[in-house]
C-alpha cells in the first residue's frame, strides 16, 4: 500500500513538474548568446488589429503606441526619455495584425536601470489624456495625409490588403480607419489594455547575454498582470476572388503604382511552404536583382525601380531589405508589387506581370532555375537575421507558427531535400493567374478602366533601342488577354479612402 | 552550418570598452590598413563572426563630384550601371554568380560617396574579390543597356517625388547653394535625368576619371584571415591603373542674407518647415564641426526643451528634429518640423530661433553634455555586433580620410568638448544671414 501511495505521489509530482515546465515552455522563448554584452527583449502579447472592435479600428495599434510612447504611473513620458537617454537603450511597442510586441534592448552594464523602466512601461501605463491626444492625432494624420499623398506604393498596398480581407478582422490596416480612430476614447484604450494585456496572454522572448535571475524576475513581474483568458478569433476566411477585381485609386499621380494578389492557404513550416518559397524567390525575391519580374520589367525594359512577389506578410517593403519579424498571420496572401511605372505604360506593365505569373504557373521552374535559386536561398537566409534581436524575432515567430525547432535552420536544410517536382507541384497547387485583386494608384482612372474593360492593345514605345527579343516579347505582352468586366472595376478618389 | 546559423557574435564589448577607454580607442576591433602601389586603400577588420563576411567598396565620389552643368545625377546613375557587368562576366552572368553564392548585395549613393556592399559566406571570399575587382576595372555596357538603365533611374525619381519631403529637400538645396554642386540632390535635377539617355560618352568619361584605385577604399570585415585576404586583394587589384582626376568644384561664396521660399506640394500634407544654416567641411580638429554634431541632439533631440514644448506639451507639431550631418565640403545644418496647423508656422519658426539664441547666449548644462557624450559613444558601440553593421558604420569616415584611425580621433576629440565650445559653435553657425527657410504646404 505504502509503495502504491509513493508511486501515486511520485506520479502526481512528475505531472506537476512537467506542467510547470510545459507552462514555462509555453510562456518563454530564449536565445541565450554567451558573451553578448547586450540583452534583447521581445514580449509578445497575443493581440493585434484583428482584435479591434468594429467601429474602433486602430485601437490595438494606438494602445501599443501609448504603452511605449506615453507616461507610466511612476514617470512622465518626458522623464522616461530623460532616463533612457544616457543608457543609449530603447523600448518600443508595436501592433501588427495578430501580434503586439513590446521590445527593448540595452547593454548589460545598464540592465538594472533599463529593466525598471521597461517593466514599468508594461505594468503601469498611466494612459494620460495628453499622450493619448498626441498619438491619436499622429495616427489620424498618417491616414488622412501621409499615406494618401506621400507614398503611392504604400497606398496601393494598403488598398490591396483592405480589399482582399474586406469583411474579416484583417480587413483594415493596422493603423485603423479614420472613423474608427475618431471614435476611440481614452476609456476604450484602458479597457483594451485590461482585456488583452493579461498574465494569460503573453509569451516572453529574451535573448543575449542575460542571467537566469533576470528571466526569473521578468516572469515574476509579468505575473503581476491581471488574470484574463482571451478568446481566440477564428482564422479569417476572405471572400473568394472571382476573376480580376480592381480598385483604381484616382489621384493626380505622376506615375502608376500597382499591387495585386490573392489569399493562399499555406504557412511556413511545411515542406510545401519551402518549395513554394523557392518558386517565389525565383519569381520575385524582395529587392533583389535575382527576381525574375525585376529582370523583365526593370532590367530589360527600364520601366521602374523594381518588381517583387511575396508569400508572407511583408509590411514597409520600401524601407527594408530583409523580411520583417513578428508580423505573423494565420492567413497569408500571394502578392506582386510593381513599383511606380510611367502612366503611359501602366496597362503594358500590368499585362507583363500577370503574363509572367501565367508562364510560371503553366511551365514551372526549369532545372537550372531551381538549382540556382535553392543554392541562393541556402546562403541568403543567413542574412535574414544578423543580430541577436533579429534572431529573437524569428524565435518568437517559431512559437507563433508552432514550428518545432528553428524556421531559419529548417529553411536551409529543406533546400537540400526539396526537388524540382516539389516546387512545381507547390506552384500548381497554390498559385494561379485568373482570380486576383488588383489595386492601382493612378490618374485618369476612367480612361484606364475603359482600356482594361475593352482589352485595348497596349503597345509600348521606348526612348532607347532594345534587343530584338524584347520587341518580340512585347508583341505578346501588348495583346495579352486580361478578361476584366466593367462591374469588377471600382474607381475611388483618393480623398474617399480609409474612412 | 550550425556554426554559421548559431554564430554567437563574440563582441566582448564590456572588456573592450574598458580596454578602449584605457587606450583612448573607441573602435573595438583589430584593423589592418594597407595602401597598394596603385593607391588603392585596403582595410581589413577580422572579427569573430563564424562564416560571415561583409565587403564594402567605397568610392570617394558622390553627387558632389558632378561639377559639369547638365550632368547632375551621374554618381547615382553609376550605382546602377555597375551591375551591368564586364566582358568576362556580363550582367546576367554576374547576377547569377552573385545569386549562386546567396550574397546580400546592394549599393547606395550620397552627396559625398558611392558604396557597393555585399554580405556573404566566408567560403566565397575569393569569388567575391574576383568579381568586385573585375567590375571596378573592366565595367562594360552597351548603349542599349545604358539607355534602359536611365529609364530605371527616372523610375526611382518618380517613386520618391510623390513625397512632400523630397519636394522640399530638392528646393532647399537648389535655393541654398549658388555655385557649389550641393545645389542638386543626389538623384540629380529632373531635367538632367531626362537627358541621361543621351549622355553615353560622358558616362564613360565619368567612370574613367572617378572609378580609379586611388579614389577607392576596399573594406572587408568579418571571418577573414588578414594575411591571406590581403594576398588575394593584391592578386586581383594590383594591375588596376591609377588615374583619378579630381573634380573642379566651385566653392560656394559666402551667403549674405536670409533666403526663403514657399513650395506648393501637389497633394495634401501638413505644413513642413525646413530651416538650414550653412555649415563647415568635416575636419576632425575643427571644434565647431564636432560641437554641431552634439548640438543636433542637445537642441532638437527627444530630451530637448523644444521637443518637450512643441511635441509633448503644446502638441503643435507632429515632430521636430535636426540633421547636423558631417559633409566633405561645407553643407547644411538642417532643422525640420511638421506642423499641425498652418497658422502656427510663424510661431514654430520663432521657437526654433529662440532655442538657437539660448544656445548662443547660455552655457549648456555640464552634466547633460557629459551624458550625451557617453550616449554618443555607447550608441556607436552597440551597433557594432555583426560584420554588416561594423562595415556599414565606416564608409562615412573613410570618405573624409581613408583610415579607421579617424573614428578614434573623432570620439576622442568629441569627449574633450566643453560647454564653451558648444556656445561658440552655436554663435558661429546660427546667423540670420546664413539662414535658409523652406515652407512646404499642400493643397487645401
Amino acid at each position: 500500500m505504502k509503495r502504491i501511495i509513493i508511486l501515486i505521489l511520485s506520479f502526481i509530482l512528475i505531472v506537476l513538474l512537467s506542467n510547470c515546465s510545459n507552462s514555462l515552455d509555453e510562456k518563454v522563448v530564449q536565445l541565450h548568446v554567451k558573451n553578448d554584452p547586450t540583452v534583447s527583449f521581445r514580449i509578445w502579447f497575443k493581440v493585434g488589429s484583428q482584435n479591434d472592435p468594429v467601429g474602433k479600428e486602430g485601437l490595438a495599434s494606438l494602445t501599443a503606441n501609448l504603452l511605449s510612447q506615453g507616461a507610466t504611473k511612476n514617470n512622465s513620458y518626458e522623464e522616461i526619455l530623460e532616463k533612457l537617454f544616457p543608457l543609449a537603450a530603447w523600448y518600443s511597442c508595436n501592433a501588427s495584425t495578430e501580434m503586439t510586441i513590446f521590445s527593448g534592448r540595452t547593454h548589460l552594464d545598464n540592465i538594472n536601470e533599463f529593466y525598471s523602466l521597461f517593466i514599468d512601461g508594461i505594468l503601469n501605463p498611466a494612459f494620460e489624456e495628453s499622450d493619448f491626444n498626441r498619438l491619436k492625432d499622429q495616427a489620424l494624420n498618417y491616414l488622412k495625409t501621409n499615406l494618401k499623398y506621400s507614398s503611392d506604393e504604400e497606398l496601393g498596398k494598403a488598398v490591396l490588403y483592405n480589399d482582399i480581407f474586406e469583411g474579416t478582422p484583417y480587413g483594415h490596416i493596422t493603423t485603423g480607419t479614420i472613423t474608427g480612430l475618431e471614435n476611440i476614447t481614452l476609456e476604450d484604450v484602458k479597457d483594451f489594455y485590461k482585456k488583452y494585456y493579461t498574465r494569460d496572454n503573453y509569451v516572453i522572448g529574451i535573448g543575449g547575454g542575460y542571467e537566469n535571475d533576470l528571466l526569473n524576475t521578468l516572469i515574476k513581474d509579468l505575473d503581476k498582470l491581471p488574470e484574463g483568458k482571451v478568446q481566440s478569433i477564428p482564422t479569417p476566411s476572405p471572400k473568394v476572388v472571382d476573376g480580376f477585381e480592381l480598385t483604381i485609386v484616382e489621384k493626380n499621380a505622376p506615375a502608376t503604382a500597382v499591387s495585386m494578389g490573392f489569399p493562399i492557404d499555406i504557412l511556413r513550416g511545411s515542406k510545401e511552404w519551402y518549395a513554394l518559397a523557392i518558386a517565389n524567390s525565383w519569381f520575385g525575391e524582395h529587392r533583389n536583382s535575382s527576381s525574375h519580374l525585376y529582370q523583365v520589367i526593370r532590367e530589360a525594359r527600364g520601366l521602374n525601380y523594381g518588381d517583387y512577389s511575396y508569400i508572407e506578410n511583408f509590411p514597409n517593403g520600401g524601407s527594408r531589405q530583409m523580411p520583417p519579424t513578428n508580423v505573423s498571420r494565420r492567413q497569408q496572401i500571394f502578392e506582386i508589387w510593381i513599383r511606380p511605372v510611367p502612366n503611359e505604360t501602366r496597362h503594358f506593365s500590368l499585362r507583363a506581370a500577370i503574363r509572367e505569373l501565367k508562364l510560371l504557373v503553366d511551365n514551372g521552374l526549369t532545372e537550372n532555375q531551381f538549382e540556382l535559386t535553392r543554392n541562393f536561398l541556402k546562403k541568403y537566409v543567413l542574412h535574414y537575421a544578423p543580430t541577436t534581436m533579429d534572431r529573437l524575432g524569428y524565435v518568437v515567430d517559431d512559437k507563433f507558427y508552432k514550428i518545432d525547432g528553428s524556421h531559419l535552420e529548417r529553411f536551409r536544410t529543406m533546400m537540400d531535400k526539396i526537388t524540382l517536382e516539389d516546387v512545381n507541384n507547390a506552384v500548381k497547387k497554390y498559385l494561379q493567374y485568373e482570380n486576383m485583386k488588383i489595386a492601382v494608384v493612378t490618374n485618369n482612372a476612367e480612361e484606364f478602366k475603359y482600356n482594361l474593360v475593352n482589352n485595348v492593345e497596349s503597345p509600348i514605345e521606348y526612348s532607347s533601342p532594345k534587343p530584338q527579343e524584347v520587341y518580340d516579347e512585347d508583341e505578346f505582352i501588348k495583346i495579352f488577354n486580361l478578361p476584366i468586366s466593367e462591374e469588377k472595376v471600382k474607381i475611388i478618389p483618393v480623398e474617399e479612402l480609409f474612412k | 552550418m550550425h556554426k554559421i546559423i548559431q554564430f554567437s557574435i563574440v563582441i566582448l564589448l564590456v572588456s573592450l570598452i574598458v580596454y578602449a577607454s584605457a587606450e583612448e580607442k573607441v573602435f573595438p576591433y583589430e584593423v589592418h590598413e594597407t595602401i597598394l602601389e596603385n593607391g588603392l586603400t585596403v582595410i581589413l577588420v577580422p572579427m569573430d563572426s563564424p562564416g560571415l563576411v561583409s565587403y564594402h567598396s567605397v568610392v570617394r565620389t558622390g553627387s558632389r563630384d558632378e561639377w559639369e552643368p547638365g550632368k547632375s545625377g551621374f554618381a547615382h546613375f553609376f550605382e546602377h550601371m555597375m551591375f551591368r557587368g564586364t566582358e568576362k562576366y556580363p550582367g546576367p552572368i554576374y547576377d547569377s554568380l552573385i545569386t549562386s553564392i546567396g550574397a546580400d548585395a546592394n549599393a547606395y549613393t550620397t552627396n559625398d560617396r558611392t558604396v557597393y556592399h555585399l554580405n556573404f559566406a566566408s567560403e566565397d571570399l575569393e569569388k567575391v574579390i574576383e568579381l568586385e575587382s573585375d567590375r571596378f576595372q573592366n565595367l562594360k555596357y552597351s548603349l542599349q543597356d545604358f539607355q534602359t538603365e536611365a529609364g530605371a533611374v527616372y523610375g526611382e525619381y518618380r517613386k520618391s517625388i510623390t513625397s512632400p519631403w523630397s519636394v522640399g529637400f530638392e528646393k532647399m538645396y537648389d535655393m541654398a547653394f549658388d555655385k557649389h554642386t550641393y545645389k542638386h540632390t543626389t538623384i540629380g535635377f529632373e531635367r538632367d535625368i531626362i537627358q541621361m539617355p543621351n549622355q553615353y560618352d560622358y558616362s564613360i568619361s565619368f567612370f574613367n576619371r572617378y572609378y580609379r584605385p586611388d579614389n577607392i577604399v576596399v573594406l572587408i570585415v568579418g571571418d577573414i584571415e588578414p594575411n591571406n585576404t590581403l594576398k588575394l586583394v593584391k592578386q586581383y587589384y594590383e594591375n588596376w591603373k591609377e588615374g583619378y582626376v579630381p573634380p573642379q568644384i566651385t566653392p560656394e561664396p559666402e551667403q549674405k542674407g536670409e533666403r526663403r521660399e514657399y513650395v506648393k506640394f501637389d497633394g495634401k500634407t501638413l505644413p513642413i518647415i525646413m530651416i538650414a544654416f550653412k555649415g563647415d567641411a568635416f575636419d576632425v580638429n575643427n571644434k565647431n564641426v564636432l560641437a554641431s554634431y552634439l548640438l543636433e541632439e542637445l537642441a532638437f533631440g527627444s530630451t530637448s526643451d523644444i521637443y518637450k514644448q512643441l511635441v509633448l506639451n503644446e502638441q503643435k507639431v507632429q515632430f521636430i528634429s535636426a540633421g547636423f550631418n558631417f559633409s566633405r565640403d561645407p553643407g547644411l545644418l538642417s532643422i525640420y518640423s511638421m506642423i499641425k496647423n498652418p497658422s502656427d508656422i510663424p510661431y514654430v519658426e520663432n521657437q526654433v530661433y529662440n532655442v538657437l539664441d539660448k544656445f548662443k547666449n547660455e552655457l549648456v548644462d555640464e552634466e547633460k553634455l557629459e551624458k550625451l557624450k557617453k550616449r554618443t559613444k555607447y550608441q556607436f558601440l552597440m551597433r557594432l555586433d555583426n560584420p554588416k553593421s561594423v562595415a556599414s558604420s565606416l564608409p562615412m569616415f573613410l570618405t573624409y580620410e581613408p583610415t579607421v584611425d579617424l573614428v578614434d580621433e573623432l570620439f576622442s576629440n568629441i569627449m574633450k568638448l566643453t560647454p564653451e565650445d558648444i556656445k561658440e559653435a552655436a554663435n558661429h553657425y546660427f546667423q540670420k544671414d546664413k539662414r535658409n527657410v523652406i515652407i512646404v504646404e499642400g493643397v487645401k
